[in-house]
C-alpha cells in the first residue's frame, strides 16, 4: 500500500477524477457510438480545438480496460444524485465503518492501474516496431495507437522542436490514416504568428470536416475560457497550495494529486466542463480542508520540484523522497508555458489568441534550444521558490533530458539550490538505484 | 588519397583561405543549409561531415548524455578533445545552429556556448505545406540579415544567383560522378571530399570524370550492388571499406553525403526564374520530399524512391539492388522508421540489412559479421 490513500479518501474530487480517467473507455464509446461524436487522439495539452469542433479528445491510453474499483464506480454514482458536499459526506462517514480497509488501496489501486497499463503499451511499442532505443513516452504511445487507434477518427499533431516526437506522429499514419498538423514555428519572427494562425484555421477546418460541425469563433471562445479557469485552478494548487506550511493531505497524497492532474490535463478526461468542476471542487476540497486543520504540518519538509515527468517517470520517486522527509511537486505544464490563459476578450480572434498562446510556449516555455529552456525551469523553480531540483532524465530523449548539464550550471549559479539527475527508462526498471541517488541527495538538501 | 591526408590538405586550404581574410561558418551538415547565401556573402560552409570513434563520443558525455546520436557525441568531442588533424575547427568563426533534429539543435548550441563560437540560426519547420514554405523564407530572410550584420552590407542579388549557378553546377558534375561505372568506394571519396570543400574543386571534379570514362569500368560483375540509405558514411569512417571488403558495391548513397546533396539540381531557368533569388531556396526545401527531416509523407516517399530505383536499376543493369539501411545510433529520424522500412522492402522481394551501430572500435567486429552474412546471403 502506499503512503497516501489514508487521507485521499475525502477528496472526492480526486477519486472522481482518477474514476473518469479509469472509466474513459465505457465513456468514450457512448460518445462514439450512441452520441456519434468523433473521437480525437491528443497527446501533450492540445485538445482545445477538438473540444471546440464537438469533438471528443482523449489521451489515447484511456481507451484501454482498467479494473476499476467497485467504490469509484459508487462514488460516481453518488456523486450524480447527491451532489459533491454530500457525497464528500457521506464518505467520511462511511470511512468509520471500513473495517476492511479497502477505501485505503482505491488511489493506489488506481495509480498501479494506469503504471501497469503503461508499462504494457511501452512493450507493446516495442513489439510493433519502435526501437527500444526511443523514450518511454513514444515507446508507450505508440502501442497506445496499436492496441486502440483504430477507434480513434483522427490524430491532433502539433509538431513541436522534438524530432523524435514529430516523427512518431508520422509513424502513426500507418495505424490512424487520417492526421491533423499544426506546424508551430521555432521562432516569433517576422509573420511567424500569421503563418501559425493560418496553420491553426487549417486543422479546424480540418476538424470540422471529420466532425461535420463549423466551428465558430464562439465556440472557441468557450472552451478557452474553461481552459484559462482550470488552468486558473491549476496554477492556483501549484503556487498557492503547494507553498502552504499545512497541507490538506500528506505530501505524498498531494505529489499523487499532482500527477494525476498532469496526465488528465491532457484530455480533460474528454469532457471540459465536468473536468473544471473537478478541478474547481478539487480546490475548494483543499482550502476547506486546511481552514479545518485536516491535514498535515508540512512546514519543516523541503520542496523539491521533480520534472519532466510528461515522458514518463518512476512514481515510487515521490513515496521516497516522503519517507526521505520531503515534499514532491510536479509543474510540468506551467514550465512550458501551457498554463497560459488564452485572452478572450470582445474583439479578440480567437484563432489568432491561440496561435499567440502556441508561439509564446514554443518559444518561451519549451524554447527552441536549451538556453532557452533551462530559463524556463530556472525560473518557474525560483517563482516556486522550491528547496532543489530533480531532473528525470529520460532514456532516449534526445530534446529534454538533454539540456540537463546545462539547467545542473545556471541552477548552480543563480538559485543556489542542490540539483540532481535520475535516470528512467520505464516503471519499475531503476528502482533501487533512484533511491541511493536520492538518498544521497537528501542529504544535503537542508531541512527548511 | 586517405582521411588524414585529406584533413591534412584541407587544414592548409582553410588556413591559407583566412589568411587571405576569409570567414568560416560551420554546421551540423543538412540538406536544407543554403550554403550558396553563406558563400555569396563571402563565407567558407564548412560542413560537419566527420565520422566518430570511442574518445570523441565519450569526450561528449559532459555535456549530453551517452544515448545520443553517436555522430553528434562526435561532432562535440571534436571540438573538446580537438585531435591533431581536426585543428582546422579552431578556424571556424561562427556555428550556424539548426534543427535537422533535436540533436542538431542541441549539440551546434553546445559547440556555440562552451566553444565559444559565435552563433546564428536557422531553423527549418517539419512540415512542407504552403505555411512551412513562408516560413521557410522568413528565416531565409533572417539568416540574410544575420550575415549582412556581420559583413556590414548587403549580400547582393546577383552574387547569390552566381552563388546558386556555382553550387549547381558542382552538384551536376557530382551527379555525373555518381553515373560513373566505378566502385562505391572510389565515388564515395569523391562525395566527402567534394562537400567538404565545396565548387572549389570542380576543375578536380571535371579530371576525374575525364578520367574515370566508361570505357575504364572497374566495377567487379560479381559484387553484390548495394543501394546505401539511412545515415551518411562520413570521412574517416571505415564502413565503406568493411562493405567492399564483404563484397559489397554500393551503387547508390541516398544520404546527405550523396544523392540527398546533389540531386538538389536545376535548370538554367529555374534558377533565374525567381525575381527573389531567395525563392530558389524555398523552392528546392519544397522539392525535397525525400530528405528525412520532412512530415508527415517522408517514409512514404522513401519507400517508392527505393523501389523505383531498385526497379530502374534492374532494368538497366540487369543486376539486382540490396538495400543497407545505415542507421546511427540513436539517430530519430532513420531509428523510427528502420523496421517499417524492412517490412516494406521485403514485402516485395528486397532483401534489406539495417546496420546500427555507433563509432565504437569494439563495434567493428560484430558489423563485418553483420555485412558478410547479408551478403552471403545473395
Amino acid at each position: 500500500m502506499s503512503v497516501f490513500t489514508d487521507d485521499v479518501i475525502n477528496f472526492t474530487s480526486v477519486l472522481k477524477m482518477a474514476y473518469n480517467f479509469l472509466s474513459g473507455r465505457e465513456y468514450l464509446k457512448k460518445q462514439k457510438f450512441r452520441e456519434r461524436k468523433k473521437l480525437i487522439s491528443v497527446v501533450l495539452p492540445f485538445s482545445d480545438l477538438s473540444f471546440a469542433a464537438g469533438a471528443v479528445p482523449v489521451f489515447p491510453i484511456r481507451m484501454e480496460s482498467f479494473n476499476i474499483n467497485q467504490y469509484l464506480v459508487a462514488l460516481n454514482s453518488a456523486t450524480s444524485i447527491l451532489g459533491w458536499g454530500l457525497t464528500t459526506k457521506l464518505l467520511g462517514f462511511i470511512k468509520q465503518f471500513d473495517a476492511l480497509k479497502i477505501f485505503d488501496t482505491i488511489l493506489d489501486e488506481v495509480l498501479k492501474s494506469i503504471n501497469v497499463k503503461y508499462n504494457e503499451m511501452y512493450d507493446l511499442g516495442v513489439e510493433n516496431g519502435i526501437s527500444s532505443d526511443f523514450c518511454y513516452g513514444i515507446k508507450g504511445l505508440y502501442g497506445m495507437h496499436v492496441s486502440k487507434g483504430k477507434n480513434v477518427d483522427a490524430n491532433m499533431n502539433f509538431a513541436i522542436r522534438c524530432s523524435a516526437f514529430n516523427k512518431y506522429y508520422e509513424s502513426l499514419r500507418k495505424l490512424v490514416p487520417r492526421q491533423i498538423w499544426v506546424d508551430i514555428p521555432s521562432r516569433n519572427i517576422g509573420n511567424a504568428l500569421e503563418l501559425l494562425t493560418e496553420n491553426i484555421t487549417n486543422a479546424i477546418s480540418d476538424l470540422e470536416d471529420i466532425t461535420g460541425n463549423h466551428v465558430a469563433d464562439n465556440s472557441l471562445n468557450k472552451q478557452f475560457r474553461i481552459g484559462n479557469q482550470v488552468k486558473r485552478y491549476y496554477k492556483t494548487i501549484i503556487y498557492e497550495i503547494s507553498a502552504e506550511d499545512f497541507y490538506p493531505c500528506n505530501p505524498a497524497t498531494f505529489a499523487e494529486i499532482l500527477s494525476l492532474l498532469g496526465i488528465s490535463f491532457q484530455d480533460y478526461n474528454s469532457n471540459a466542463q465536468r473536468y473544471l468542476e473537478n478541478i474547481a471542487n478539487l480546490v475548494k476540497e483543499m482550502r476547506e480542508r486546511i481552514r479545518k486543520g485536516i491535514g498535515m504540518d508540512v512546514s519543516k519538509m523541503p520542496r523539491i520540484l521533480l520534472t519532466p515527468v510528461f515522458g514518463g517517470w518512476e512514481p515510487e520517486t515521490q513515496e521516497f523522497l516522503y519517507e526521505q522527509g520531503a515534499r514532491t511537486l510536479y509543474a510540468d505544464w506551467e514550465i512550458l508555458g501551457l498554463l497560459e490563459e488564452i485572452p478572450v476578450s470582445k474583439g479578440t480572434n480567437p484563432v489568432e489568441e491561440y496561435a499567440r498562446y502556441l508561439l509564446n510556449a514554443a518559444t518561451e516555455g519549451i524554447g527552441c534550444d536549451n538556453n532557452t529552456l533551462t530559463d524556463s525551469y530556472q525560473r518557474i523553480a525560483k517563482k516556486m521558490n522550491v528547496d532543489g531540483i530533480i531532473f528525470n532524465q529520460l532514456f532516449g530523449c534526445h530534446s529534454i533530458s538533454n539540456c540537463y548539464p546545462m539547467l545542473r550550471e545556471k541552477v548552480r549559479k543563480k538559485l543556489d539550490i542542490p540539483i540532481t539527475s535520475i535516470i528512467f527508462n520505464k516503471i519499475g526498471e531503476n528502482v533501487e538505484q533512484i533511491k541511493t541517488r536520492l538518498g544521497a541527495y537528501m542529504e544535503i538538501v537542508k531541512p527548511t | 588519397m586517405d582521411a588524414i591526408e585529406l584533413l591534412s590538405d584541407y587544414a592548409d586550404y582553410l588556413r591559407e583561405k583566412k589568411d587571405q581574410g576569409k570567414k568560416i561558418i560551420g554546421f551540423m551538415g543538412h540538406d536544407n543549409i543554403p550554403e550558396e547565401l553563406l558563400d555569396a556573402a563571402g563565407f567558407i560552409p564548412l560542413r560537419m561531415i566527420f565520422a566518430g570513434n570511442d574518445d570523441l563520443m565519450h569526450a561528449s558525455n559532459d555535456y549530453l548524455p551517452p544515448s545520443t546520436c553517436s555522430f553528434a557525441q562526435s561532432c562535440i568531442g571534436l571540438f573538446s578533445l580537438k585531435p591533431s588533424q581536426y585543428h582546422f575547427l579552431n578556424l571556424i568563426d561562427h556555428f550556424l545552429v539548426s534543427n535537422h533534429c533535436v540533436s542538431d539543435i542541441c549539440t551546434s548550441e553546445i559547440i556555440t556556448k562552451y566553444f565559444k563560437i559565435p552563433r546564428l540560426n536557422f531553423y527549418i519547420s517539419y512540415t512542407q505545406d504552403p505555411e512551412a514554405l513562408k516560413y521557410f523564407k522568413l528565416e531565409l530572410l533572417d539568416l540574410k540579415q544575420q550575415l549582412e550584420k556581420l559583413i556590414g552590407r548587403e549580400i547582393k542579388k546577383q552574387d547569390i544567383i552566381e552563388s546558386i549557378r556555382k553550387y549547381n553546377l558542382f552538384k551536376k558534375k557530382l551527379s555525373d560522378i555518381n553515373d560513373l561505372d566505378i566502385s562505391g568506394v572510389d565515388k564515395l571519396k569523391i562525395f566527402q571530399k567534394a562537400i567538404l570543400y565545396g565548387p572549389v574543386i570542380l576543375p578536380e571534379l571535371e579530371d576525374f570524370i575525364q578520367a574515370n570514362n566508361p570505357n575504364h569500368a572497374q566495377n567487379s560483375k560479381d559484387s553484390v550492388d548495394i543501394f546505401f540509405t539511412g545515415c551518411s558514411i562520413f570521412i574517416g569512417d571505415y564502413l565503406i571499406n568493411l562493405i567492399e571488403e564483404s563484397g559489397g558495391d554500393i551503387k547508390y548513397f541516398d544520404t546527405w553525403v550523396g544523392d540527398a546533396y546533389f540531386s538538389q539540381v536545376f535548370e538554367e531557368e529555374e534558377i533565374t526564374s525567381n525575381d527573389d533569388p531567395l525563392d530558389f531556396f524555398v523552392q528546392r526545401f519544397e522539392n525535397n520530399k525525400n530528405g528525412d527531416h520532412t512530415v508527415p509523407y517522408y517514409f512514404e516517399n522513401k519507400v517508392t524512391q527505393i523501389k523505383e530505383i531498385i526497379k530502374e536499376h534492374q532494368e538497366k543493369k540487369g543486376k539486382k539492388l540490396r538495400v543497407i539501411n545505415h542507421i546511427i545510433k540513436f539517430c530519430d529520424h532513420i531509428n523510427i522508421f528502420q523496421s517499417f522500412l524492412k517490412k516494406e522492402l521485403q514485402e516485395e522481394g528486397i532483401q534489406v540489412l539495417n546496420l546500427e551501430r555507433d563509432y565504437s572500435r569494439a563495434n567493428r567486429g560484430q558489423l563485418s559479421t553483420r555485412v558478410e552474412a547479408f551478403m552471403e546471403m545473395m
